[in-house]
């Protein structure tokens, strides 16, 4: 198998399964139950909670454990106390969950990007009003894989803030990071990114899928969407995916040890297929030529179907996706590359490639040419 | 030779596609996407399996395109079925899925776009002229397909009507196509059988009203709508009495089935059915000597057909003649002939 969908989802990784495994039915406990075992559960289960938040600077009280990056995202958007239908700013780039969600807002923002996906900060200067409430930008856009000039949007928000706190306007406004995308390969720390709420997710960190986490500053207020028991300080009712969080903590300590020998090793991989897949000149490369995810490649072939690529690579056990070749079968075309500019015909041929763990120069340079074969065969085809 | 071949994503369109480009067609794959709503229940797997089929054509290294045909099968299918559904009949939309979409929308698109040829995967024969039960007698699928019109049979290739289901299946193995294990969809094509009421009240606002007895006049129990029930239909009636009840009655104004618990009730078993819009095959006549189907896979049943009154008379006592299905006429050798049929009206 050559697996270059990392950025889809990723295989739980051996420590993180033998971590959480003795939750399941050794240590099952309730962590809210009265009991010592339950106690110890529930100490643990704050501890995995504190391991997480501090990884990326925070504290595990103001970290809500969710069912992933989705949950995480609609709960952030509770922070809007308006019902200004212009409250919102998101870039055009977005997961359609932040998409979705700006849509409660009807006439909510969307800040443009250049040619390579990276919001244009003078438009988002431009598009803030004394209205706007929460402005979210992806760390990494998940087709592209470029990066956003966080601290950059959260110096224009200060500046906003500022403005409102002299002029006596009570106002709050927030700044929301998708990061599902860029964590273990990306240093990522609140307080210099300057947000006030980040999504972060397990299942494409080599954790279990289904568990997520929003962390939120203080001041942030946020509004429960599950409501029952009051756990996670009453902003997440239900009995607590012990088990999950647990994983979920093992993956991100892990990924933070080899944060940096992997990204230069995803790098160099990387690099290689990029140089490799040079060899088509049909084969045009997306994103940004420098801010960009370590392992993000996604490239378009104009004139070919990314469809049947996909369809003609998994006959060779080579697994891709695109987030837009899906789109286009149910008769979408994907916003975050119609905002970089690309035609019909450049997004039906977009493939995107994110490498992981799986991955090895030898195991790149075969799937290379397998994924060059294929491309030549169709070119041929419909020639 | 240009064919379009209808792929649904199954497994019989897909060994079809293989057998015409065996038989050096060039082919083309077109996925006809005519529902995608997901109802309360029901999942349209249209996208999965309109994935399937754009997979199976990659992996056989031929053109597939996509036709949106939502809007007309909206109106043509099942507009009509919602119709005849409120008059108290039990309609077929397969037959008039085929007779408009498939073999009329489908088919004059295909010719515009450049298509000699059209292909199903269909389980039915045909010599060019006329319409042949498949060689698979109990996969025969002439029932749906009698309606059909005769200048698109002329230009229609059936490339697994000679073949046993079995057959098909095992093929689809052998040439490891990635549906050869996906399990058939049936009746209706985007609810199936199970979830035609769920879809009937998506669209009609339906009333209970009361079962009675059809010998005593006796108030047994209440139904949610007597457009969900059909003639001779034994199960969902809910009653609490221990032998099976049969309706053997609707009363599509007063909104009250009559049921029996005599499976011999003459409401029941009928000799006799009147039809309309008949349809009669190009160059066929009716002869006397007639077998007839009144539903899929019924068997072949002697019958005669009086073209004046638009009867059929069967030899035997025939058991739920169903307002809105269809009887199908069939002769010459072996009845292997389909000649037309109609759609009973009473």
């Amino acid at each position: 198998m050559f697996y270059l969908d990392h950025a889809a989802a990723t295989p739980v990784s051996d420590k993180a399964l033998a971590a959480m495994t003795p939750y399941f039915a050794a240590d099952f406990f309730n962590p809210s139950a009265p009991y010592l075992p339950a106690v110890e559960v529930r100490k643990i289960y704050e501890a995995a909670k504190d391991d997480i938040a501090s990884r990326f600077g925070g504290k595990g009280t103001d970290l809500i454990i969710t069912a992933g990056a989705t949950e995480s995202i609609n709960l952030a958007f509770t922070a809007v106390t308006s019902t200004d239908s212009n409250a919102v700013l998101i870039s055009a780039v977005e997961h359609p969950s932040v998409i979705a969600n700006a849509k409660k807002f009807p006439k909510f923002g969307t800040i443009k990007v250049d040619q390579y996906g990276q919001i244009i900060l003078s438009d988002l200067a431009a598009k803030i009003t004394p209205r706007t409430q929460l402005i979210s930008v992806c760390l990494a856009s998940s087709e592209l894989g470029t990066l956003q000039p966080i601290s950059e949007i959260a110096q224009l928000i200060r500046t906003e803030r500022q403005r409102r706190l002299q002029a006596g306007d009570k106002t709050p406004i927030y700044l929301h990071c998708d990061a599902s995308q860029g964590v273990g390969l990306v240093d990522i720390k609140v307080s210099r990114l300057g947000v006030d709420l980040l999504t972060i997710n397990s299942g494409k960190i080599y954790g279990p899928k289904g568990i997520g986490a929003l962390w939120h500053a203080h001041q942030v207020k946020l509004r429960p969407i599950v409501v029952g028991g009051g756990q996670e300080m009453g902003l997440r009712s239900g009995t607590e995916n012990v088990p999950a969080v647990i994983g979920f903590a093992a993956a991100i300590k892990e990924a933070d040890r080899h944060l940096a020998s992997e990204r230069k090793r995803l790098q160099k991989l990387r690099d290689l297929l990029r140089r490799e897949l040079s060899n088509n000149p049909s084969i045009k490369f997306l994103g940004h030529p420098k801010c960009q995810l370590v392992n993000f490649l996604p490239i378009s072939i104009p004139g070919l179907d990314a469809e049947r690529l996909i369809f003609k690579l998994e006959q060779h056990e080579v697994y891709v996706s695109t987030g837009a070749a899906c789109a286009a079968r149910k008769g979408v075309k994907s916003p975050a590359l119609s905002a970089i500019g690309l035609s019909t015909e450049q997004i039906t041929g977009s493939l995107r490639l994110t490498l992981g763990k799986l991955n090895d120069e030898k195991t790149i340079k075969q799937v290379a040419k397998i994924i060059l074969d294929v491309i030549v065969a169709e070119q041929e085809r419909i020639k | 030779m240009k064919v379009f071949l209808g792929m649904s994503g199954g497994v019989d369109s897909s060994v079809a596609a293989t057998l015409l480009q065996k038989d050096s067609y060039d082919v083309t794959g077109c996925y006809m996407k005519n529902w995608s709503r997901d109802l309360p229940g029901m999942k349209c797997p249209w996208a999965e399996d309109l994935a399937d089929a754009k997979r199976v054509a990659t992996m056989l290294d031929i053109e597939f395109k996509v036709f949106d045909f939502e809007t007309q099968y909206r109106q043509k299918v099942v507009d009509y079925m919602l119709a005849e559904y409120q008059k108290g009949n039990t309609p077929n939309p397969d037959i008039m899925c085929n007779e408009q979409i498939k073999f009329k929308l489908f088919f004059d698109t295909a010719l515009e776009q450049g298509a000699d040829l059209i292909a199903t995967g269909h389980y039915a024969r045909t010599d060019g002229q006329n319409l042949l039960r498949a060689a698979d007698d109990n996969k025969d699928q002439t029932y749906f397909l009698y309606r059909i019109s005769d200048q698109a049979l002329a230009k229609t290739i059936f490339p697994i009507g000679g073949m046993q289901k079995s057959d098909v299946k095992k093929l689809a193995a052998k040439l490891k196509l990635p549906v050869a294990h996906k399990p058939e969809s049936m009746g209706v094509c985007f609810v199936g059988e199970a979830g035609i009421r769920e879809f009937i009240s998506e669209f009609i606002e339906t009333k209970p009203g009361e079962i009675r007895e059809l010998e005593t006049g006796q108030i047994l129990g209440s139904h949610d709508g007597a457009i969900f029930y059909t003639l001779g239909q034994r199960h969902g009636l809910y009653l609490t009495t221990g032998l099976p009840y049969y309706v053997v009655k609707k009363d599509m104004k007063q909104n009250i089935i009559y049921v029996s618990r005599d499976l011999n009730n003459s409401h029941l078993w009928s000799k006799q059915a009147k039809l309309t819009d008949v349809f009669i095959r190009a160059g066929q006549t009716v002869p006397k000597n007639l077998r007839v189907r009144i539903r899929h896979r019924a068997p072949l049943a002697p019958a005669t057909f009086n073209a004046k009154t638009q009867t059929v008379t069967f030899t035997e006592l025939q058991k739920s003649l169903t307002p809105g299905q269809s009887i199908v006429f069939y002769a010459g050798k072996n009845h292997e002939i389909c000649l037309g049929g109609g759609i009973i009206s009473q």
